[in-house]
């Protein structure tokens, strides 16, 4: 995380069309000017259009919809399990660790994984919180 | 009101796997539009080609031009509309906007996939690198998306498993009697739920198939059409939605379904009460109820009853995919939202055997899905 693709005041955001991979999976971009949060990869700020962008980590969040695919690409594990959570104003669809992950569990992202065959980097996937933690 | 007729429509078979080529089968299609219409390709003034796959399939790049010289409109202006599995109804837009905005002589617009060309893994694939890079790398596909919503519409309204399955059952029984649709078997609520899971709840009968087909539509002004009898395009609507589809506020709420919906409705004048008979993008079972509950047709948490009431069925009070849908009658993308106006133009003018003719229908009504809710396109027909 933080090389730069070049051309823009932030060395940590990748730019559209540049290779929006670089940013690991458990962290979400803010707004430098107004605070706001999201996951998905935008050239400017969706609520003030600021471009002054930085990212963080993304904490705990609580698993909103889940589903286990069987049938996944050749070069997906089989079966995928996958849900989307909402870590505040932040929602994603990520790779749960397991099957035992149900809606309104709190979930944060652990450990190292393989999401797709023939990449060299592992990523974190989403996990339940045992109560009490 | 767009000032818009259809005054021809036709369609290849939707197969499995056609011998026809990608342009044997967009030729064959456009043969058939313009042969039922009262025009000559002399008279085709713009070719508007909706394909998605062509290039990543490796079938062949400038399909616009090629079907240009194939079907004898040379001269004509041609273009290509890309909008995955929406292009069809994009490529019906484009061409509502060229007769609309005064030019001489007719628009012809094709739309046409070749599926079988790769192998299932292939196709699904390259369809799967139309969802945001961010999903991508977490191996989603457009069935995963499908399982996400399904999972948690039968959670939030209590729904059975059974109201899925009856989605395709209903399809599939409306599609036996369709010549022109890929599968013409019946498929039971119980086949539906024996088959094998794709993307739980979803299973392989939930599931639109990959076909080969291609489907065209001739427009015209409408003061070149007669008063009585012909097919005009009330309203016609598009809008793009959320890339990612975990950004939307609720995990069943596809907004470019609402959006679009709306913009065709206030342009016809007309409103979900007058629809006779409608052509729904079910490319999942869940997409039906979830879009006929976007649509205003169903309250939220709804449209599943009334599937298992059989109000959705051909002879229900809204006929629902009356030529099989997606699910049944075939999904090559690029011709999916053409196929529907077909279906909607032969449903309005009481072309087809009763076993499969909704009675006497006035409005007719269409929407086209691309991705999961990228990009929706709406259209209103109505029969004068």
């Amino acid at each position: 995380m933080g090389e730069s693709t070049g051309g823009d005041s932030d060395g940590e955001r990748p730019i559209g069309g540049g290779r929006p991979d670089e940013l690991a999976v458990d962290r979400a971009f803010v707004c430098d000017d107004c605070g706001a949060e999201w996951y998905y990869d935008r050239h400017r700020c969706p609520d003030c259009s600021g471009r002054a962008i930085g990212t963080y980590e993304l904490g705990e969040g609580v698993l909103v919809a889940r589903t286990t695919v069987e049938m996944t690409p050749p070069d997906v594990r089989s079966p995928n399990h996958l849900g989307i959570a909402r870590f505040g104003e932040v929602r994603l669809t990520a790779q749960l660790a397991d099957g035992d992950v149900s809606v309104g569990d709190r979930v944060a992202f652990a450990g190292a994984h393989r999401l797709r065959e023939g990449r060299d980097e592992t990523d974190p996937r989403l996990t339940r919180i045992a109560d009490g933690e | 009101m767009t000032g818009v007729a259809i005054s021809g429509v036709g369609m290849t078979e939707f197969r499995a796997a056609a011998d026809a080529s990608i342009l044997e089968l967009a030729a064959a299609a456009a043969d058939r539009a313009l042969a039922d219409s009262r025009h000559s390709r002399e008279e085709v003034a713009s070719l508007h080609v909706s394909n998605a796959l062509a290039e990543s399939l490796g079938t062949r790049a400038g399909v616009a031009n090629a079907l240009a010289s194939a079907i004898g409109v040379e001269g004509a202006s041609a273009d290509r509309i890309e909008n995955t599995s929406a292009s069809g109804a994009s490529a019906c837009h484009r061409g509502v906007e060229a007769v609309g905005a005064g030019g001489e002589g007719v628009a012809l617009v094709v739309g046409v996939e070749k599926m079988s060309v790769r192998d299932t893994p292939d196709v699904t694939e390259s369809i799967s690198r139309l969802v945001h890079d961010r999903e991508y790398r977490q191996g989603l596909t457009l069935p995963s998306f499908g399982g996400l919503a399904a999972g948690a519409y039968l959670d939030r309204y209590d729904a059975p498993r059974e109201s899925l399955a009856a989605v395709a059952a209903k399809n599939h029984r409306n599609a036996r009697a369709n010549p022109f649709a890929q599968f013409q078997k019946a498929v039971t609520v119980e086949d539906a739920l024996d088959s094998p899971v794709v993307a739980d709840p979803l299973r392989l009968y939930d599931c639109c198939p990959m076909t080969d087909g291609a489907a065209a539509v001739v427009l015209s002004p409408e003061e070149t059409v007669p008063d009585e009898g012909s097919v005009r395009i009330e309203g016609i609507g598009s809008a793009t939605g959320t890339h990612a589809v975990a950004e939307r506020d609720d995990p069943l709420a596809i907004e470019s379904v609402r959006t679009a919906g709306e913009r065709a409705f206030d342009r016809a004048g007309l409103a979900v009460d007058d629809v006779d008979v409608a052509c729904i993008h079910d490319a999942f079972t869940i997409l039906e109820l979830l879009e006929l509950e976007e649509l205003g047709f169903y309250d939220p948490g709804t449209a599943w009853e009334a599937t298992l009431d059989g109000e959705t069925a051909l002879d229900g009070s809204l006929p629902v995919n009356p030529g099989g849908g997606l699910k049944a009658r075939g999904h090559p993308l690029g011709a999916t939202g053409l196929s529907q106006i077909v279906e909607l133009v032969w449903q309005l003018r009481g072309d087809l055997p009763d076993e499969r003719q909704v009675p006497d229908p006035e409005v007719g009504f269409a929407i086209n899905v691309a991705g999961f809710g990228n990009n929706s396109v709406c259209t209103v027909v109505r029969h004068g």
